[in-house]
């Protein structure tokens, strides 16, 4: 897989991880509060990768010999 | 016939030809390859058919056919509709043909009629031939076993520009309503006729040197039920398609017949436009599944968060009862133990107090004693005093004498010619030693 999309990948299993741990581990207020905002960020990202237009990819693609 | 006997060409031609109508007389079917085939301004299709050998491809056989516009005309589209294809060189036929020999031409086959299966069995039979060995060759489902990206927003296209595929593809997909970014390049192609097998390869070739640019190969083309497939129906084409390393997803706009490359490919699409919309489904799995996360991890976050603002709650609910009836315990212990401070306290003063005046009023009384016992030694210490008293010893009729101021006590401290001087009770006399 390209490398795009191994970061997108790696995301989404850290985002299940934390749900997992969220789910069924005890987690300390403080901690819980550390994993929501890291999980906030992912989720940010993701979108972000779906719906955000990165002119530099399109860029290496146009340059490319057809 | 003795061999005086001679005839013209023309009527050898001209019994030949009465001969083969007598055995000829009706319409027979012909199985052979087209091998030539024009269609003329007045709609006429004259043909070469030809036989060759299976396994050596050598001719065997070649005949002249032809088939009157009026004829033609219907026996054209009835074989397109049926196969999905058009009538042309290559194609083993089955036709029905009226053996004709003129004495100048020699002979043709007329064509009054066609079965189409046969020319869809041996289109079929190719086609298996080809399935076939791409599995003996193992790699039949090499495409369709490549893992296939979460988010496949790099697409390479191979496609024609000019093709109404191509542009309803990337209509599709600009325009998509969650507004997903999707990154293309086109990689221009032959999409159609005997040039489409290399012209995609080529196209593939050139894809194949910038694969970790891209996460998908579209192949798309517009068409409709009438275009040929056939010339996706290629063991070269198939051979690349199986064995490229980016997964191929086909929207070769045939309703209803797959090509091999339709079967080879990862994925298989209907038409262009289908091929957007399977593209855009994945990335709107994707974002679904986002979207679950989010929503898993806010409400079960909020869930322990109530959890714990009610525990917070309940325990400082308890905490002012608590610290009240603490309190109100530490008050009353402090109170008994002041009460009993002052009884205590007051008990012993009055005790003491007792106490004390027990002691003043026994001090007192020895203190009385002890004076009244003074005083009496006193008195009887002034009566030994008195009763000692020179004077009183002098009233007696004693008397001191004397000597230099000193008392003699002793008539060894007298000597002759001292003066003494001796003290009576009522003056003094002074006398000489003799």
């Amino acid at each position: 897989m390209a490398k795009q999309t191994k970061t997108y990948t790696e995301s989404i299993t850290e985002l299940e991880e934390i749900l997992a741990q969220i789910e069924h581990e005890e987690l300390d207020v403080d901690v819980l509060t550390e994993k929501v905002q890291r999980a906030a960020e992912l989720i940010k990202s993701c979108k972000e990768k779906l719906q955000k237009t990165d002119a530099q990819v399109q860029k290496i693609l146009d340059e490319m010999d057809s | 016939m003795s061999n005086t006997e001679s005839f013209s060409l023309l009527e050898l031609n001209e019994h030949i030809k009465e001969q083969l109508k007598l055995i000829f007389d009706r319409p027979i079917w012909v199985r052979a390859e087209i091998s030539e085939l024009h269609e003329n301004a007045t709609g006429h299709a004259y043909l070469e058919l030809i036989e060759k050998d299976a396994n050596t491809d050598r001719l065997l056989a070649k005949t002249k056919a032809n088939c009157w516009s009026n004829t033609f005309r219907m026996l054209k589209p009835y074989f397109e509709s049926a196969t999905g294809k058009r009538l042309r060189a290559g194609m083993k036929v089955l036709v029905a043909c009226t053996v004709e020999y003129h004495e100048l031409y020699g002979i043709s086959l007329n064509v009054k009629d066609i079965d189409p299966n046969f020319t869809l069995g041996d289109m079929a039979r190719r086609r298996m031939e080809i399935i076939r060995r791409l599995q003996e060759d193992g790699i039949i489902d090499m495409n369709k076993e490549l893992p296939f990206s979460q988010i496949p927003q790099r697409i390479a296209i191979i496609s024609s520009a000019t093709a109404a595929g191509y542009g309803d593809f990337m209509d599709q997909l600009k325009n998509n309503t969650e507004g997903f970014a999707f990154y293309t390049k086109l990689f221009p192609a032959v999409m159609q006729g005997e040039q489409t097998a290399d012209s995609i390869v080529a196209a593939l070739d050139k894809i194949f040197e910038h694969q970790e640019h891209f996460d998908a190969v579209v192949i798309i083309r517009g068409g409709g039920a009438t275009a040929e497939l056939s010339c996706f129906d290629n063991y070269e084409l198939a051979f690349n398609c199986t064995q490229f390393p980016l997964p191929i997803i086909t929207g070769i706009g045939h309703e209803r017949d797959e090509s091999i490359v339709d079967m080879v490919a990862h994925t298989r699409c209907k038409t262009p436009t289908a091929a957007a919309e399977f593209l855009i489904s994945r990335l709107e799995n994707a974002f679904d599944e986002l979207l679950n996360y989010q929503h898993g991890i806010v409400s079960l976050t909020n869930s322990i968060m109530q959890n714990e603002t009610l525990r917070l709650q309940k325990i400082s609910a308890q905490v002012p009862r608590l610290s009240n009836e603490l309190l109100f315990e530490q008050k009353n212990k402090l109170n008994l133990l002041t009460v009993q401070l002052k009884r205590e306290s007051t008990q012993q003063a009055k005790e003491g107090l007792r106490t004390i005046t027990n002691y003043s009023s026994d001090l007192e009384r020895k203190l009385r004693l002890y004076l009244s016992r003074k005083q009496h030694q006193l008195e009887l210490i002034e009566k030994e005093v008195q009763l000692s008293s020179p004077e009183t010893l002098l009233k007696k009729g004693y008397s001191l004498t004397l000597k230099n101021g000193k008392i003699l006590k002793s008539k060894t401290q007298v000597k002759t010619g001292d003066i003494l001087v001796t003290k009576l009770q009522d003056g003094d006399i002074t006398s000489l030693v003799s």
